[in-house]
């Protein structure tokens, strides 16, 4: 019998065996599917929270905010500065004029669904230029806000996580009252997580005079950020820097990425109790099937047939138990609504989102514990001296 | 006595089985131990917080500004002890990256408001007497290595000097210290007139009110009176507790601290039903053996209480390790990570309700072989094994 013909049929011979060990068996698979679980929660919130904000950013959109201030919510630009901005060199125009968005926004209070307590939501003003400026900007519902008016639009991620926004009704932020006239969607990124209304409007009731806080210009195809740089820096009268909107946003998506060390952290640890978890089934496996072993090895059976049975019983229990965490975490958190403060201050409404490629690392570290736990007691397996495990082999 | 050897003896019959069942308990209250105290953290600014506190803050949002001239209006309400006002400052030092948090305060008022706060009395005449001074919390004095005297400069995020650019001189004049080590004490304060004075935007705005109240039990009267005051102008307030306000806080951060403290819990329950079942075999094996101790006389109840105690015995071995490492880890991450997370600490109830479940675990896993043991029939004992 050749080599892999013995190894074949050890291998189906220690899977037969499984139901007879139930009991621990499913101990191994519970662990590794644990494990995995929790490795693909942690993971999908940061994926999830890194997508809905890489998403938003443009590649032909500059993005500009006073130097130094990191986020939107410190920055501020002033009329003349917009003005001497909309000159740079590589700015697109439509007709005669450039298009630029001047945008502010001031912070509003909302009620979060999950707890019913107050949470940062921001008030954005900006005006039809602005709107145009974000890919995949649609009406879902109602029309868009009039502008010189107290009318707002509401983002879907708004609707779908605090009270009180919906289409018709009215909202009081402190002594102003809003209409919502609107709900719209950007593809399920993080402006979805805005309320929209006129820049001009936000201005003069929350006393802003004619400052703005940051500045998106869309560039023309050829335009060059190091020529725009170059002239933010030859103007002392600018005190803004630029950056492509893209690079903006992947920043700030990368805010939540300690989560995911966190995750790999937690779950690297709790492999180790599910490894000895996984190291006791194997073992007890081992001690149940040797005598089994015992004749194999008498009747000419090869010392790898006995570790490659072992083995693979092991990489199947914590493959089946890696699939198991995978689905189970796929099916409970894919998806799942969650929101939280992010880079400018407010509330970044986001799904978890799990990725082939994350299911592919929860299925590695599933592999990982299996060939770990299967490795000792394989070698035990194929090691023992045949009389001794006649004798009783434990 | 002798029971108890044979307890060890059954205990430590198979040395590696002994060694990976341990580790597995202990994996498990090393994440339970670190993880609770991650989540204490977290929720630190709601239980240090004073009854008789309460912040006010500007209705629309607490980022929004609130007039100067409120400072007064609130302290001539009835039922106010004291009130105090902060700026937020946008601190950082050097690096952007590394944040310090930073406020504008009025130095005659805020630490009588904050009275959990502990200075010396010389310290808080030096600051209050230099201008340029600022006290340093505890927590952020030792994470920066900053001494009282060391000249640091602090940079803003937000706003500019007058004389240009965005970095303040200051002097360590103070390291303040609390009565209870959950106390955040990982920030620092400066004085407000100096601020308002030297940067460039000027005017007289405070960034929110705090206040004392002379009694808990009129918390809600005088927060109403104050919204009412202020009802119908051009800065409305909504005044809470501070426990309210912190609370709101930190649902903020949101239901993703509650999505990750589930699956956590969810994992460590699961850890201790997988060993669970293996304590439970290890024990089932020996059917034959405790059949021979029945023959030989010991009465049931006895090796009824020694396969409990062996089952206790082995969940506080593996479980203490656990909890003194976590111990340790929380102990060794609480400086590394104290520019985030201040209060780290694991505290007793921690250790106690880790206590609770090791002592239910080895109860659960030994109670179940330990009643077929006192049931067991010595012939069918021996026919099984």
């Amino acid at each position: 019998m050749s080599i892999f013909s013995q190894s074949w049929a050890v291998i189906v011979m220690n899977i037969r065996s499984l139901p007879r060990r139930l009991w621990m068996s499913l101990a191994m698979v519970l662990a590794s599917a644990v494990v995995v679980a929790v490795l693909l929660a942690f993971l999908a919130m940061a994926k999830g929270f890194e997508v809905t904000l890489q998403s938003a950013g443009a590649k032909d959109v500059a993005f500009f905010l006073r130097t130094g201030s990191a986020a939107e919510l410190n920055s501020s630009v002033t009329r003349d500065q917009v003005n001497l901005i909309a000159e740079a060199p590589g700015i697109a125009r439509s007709g005669n004029s450039p298009i630029v968005s001047p945008e502010l926004y001031v912070i509003v209070d909302g009620i979060k669904k999950s707890s019913l307590t107050e949470a940062n939501i921001p008030l954005r003003g900006l005006d039809p230029q602005g709107v145009e400026l974000r890919q995949n900007f649609t009406l879902v519902a109602g029309r868009m806000f009039a502008p010189g008016t107290d009318e707002l639009i509401v983002g879907e991620g708004i609707l779908r996580e605090f009270n009180g926004f919906d289409l018709g009704s009215e909202v009081r932020f402190g002594k102003y009252k809003w209409k919502v006239v609107g709900v719209f969607s950007t593809g399920g990124n993080v402006f979805e997580s805005e309320l929209w209304a006129d820049a001009k409007v936000i201005q003069s009731l929350y006393n802003r005079g004619s400052t703005y806080q940051s500045v998106r210009a869309k560039l023309t195809p050829d335009a060059d950020l190091e020529a725009i740089k170059a002239y933010l820096e030859n103007d002392p009268r600018i005190t803004q820097e630029v950056q492509t909107e893209e690079a903006y946003f992947a920043a700030q998506g990368k805010s939540l990425s300690y989560m995911a060390i966190f995750g790999r952290v937690i779950s690297s640890v709790m492999a180790f109790g599910a490894l000895a978890g996984a190291l006791n089934t194997m073992y007890t496996s081992v001690a149940d099937r040797a005598k089994e072993i015992a004749t194999l090895r008498a009747i000419g059976f090869s010392h790898f047939s006995a570790f490659v049975g072992t083995m693979a019983e092991a990489l199947v229990l914590a493959l089946i138990g890696g699939i198991v965490g995978a689905l189970s975490a796929f099916a409970l958190f894919d998806g799942m609504n969650a929101s939280t403060l992010g880079g400018s201050f407010t509330q970044v409404v986001f799904s978890f989102e799990m990725s082939p490629e994350l299911v592919l690392q929860g299925v590695y570290l599933s592999l990982i514990i299996g060939f770990v736990s299967g490795f000792f007691p394989a070698w035990r397996a194929a090691s023992v001296p045949v009389a001794v495990a006649f004798q009783g082999g434990r | 006595m002798k029971d108890l050897y044979l307890v060890y003896k059954n205990l430590t019959r198979k040395k590696m089985r002994l060694f990976l069942t341990s580790l597995a308990i202990f994996v498990a209250f090393l994440i339970f131990g670190a993880v609770t105290a991650l989540q204490g953290a977290l929720n630190s600014g709601i239980e240090m917080s004073a009854d008789n506190r309460l912040v006010v803050v500007h209705k629309t949002n607490f980022t929004n500004p609130l007039p100067y001239a409120y400072v007064n209006k609130v302290q001539n309400i009835d039922g106010v002890h004291q009130v105090t006002h902060a700026n937020w400052f946008g601190g950082y030092y050097q690096e952007p990256a590394n944040q310090v948090i930073t406020m504008a305060v009025d130095p005659d008022t805020y630490f009588d408001v904050y009275s959990e706060l502990v200075v010396s009395p010389e310290q808080m005449a030096a600051w209050k007497a230099n201008r340029a001074g600022v006290m340093v919390g505890e927590r952020l004095a030792k994470v920066n290595n900053w001494k009282v005297g060391d000249q640091i400069p602090i940079s803003s995020n937000i706003f500019s000097k007058k004389e240009g650019g965005h970095t303040w001189e200051l002097k360590v004049e103070g390291i303040f210290g609390a009565t209870d080590p959950q106390v955040d004490t990982g920030y620092m304060v400066f004085h407000y007139k100096y601020f308002m004075e030297t940067q460039s935007w000027g005017g007289d705005n405070v960034g929110w009110l705090v206040l004392t109240t002379d009694d808990p039990a009129i918390n809600e009267q005088v927060a109403k009176a104050i919204d009412e005051t202020f009802a119908n102008s051009q800065a409305e307030t909504d005044t809470s507790t501070e426990k309210a306000f912190n609370k709101a806080f930190i649902e903020q951060i949101g239901n993703i601290g509650l999505i990750i403290f589930g699956v956590v819990f969810m994992a460590f329950f699961t850890i201790l039903v997988v060993v669970g079942n293996t304590m439970v075999l290890a024990i089932r094996e020996r059917t034959a053996e405790i059949a021979v101790l029945k023959t030989l006389g010991f009465s049931s109840p006895r090796i009824f209480r020694m396969i409990l105690a062996e089952s206790c015995l082995l969940s506080f071995l593996g479980g203490l390790l656990g909890l003194g490492a976590a111990y340790l880890a929380v102990d060794g991450a609480s400086e590394f990570l104290a520019r985030f997370l201040p209060n780290l600490v694991l505290d007793g109830s921690i250790a106690l309700q880790a206590l609770g479940y090791m002592l239910l675990l080895g109860l659960v896993t030994g109670i179940v072989p330990a009643i077929s043991a006192l049931r067991l029939n010595i012939i069918s004992g021996f026919s099984k094994g």
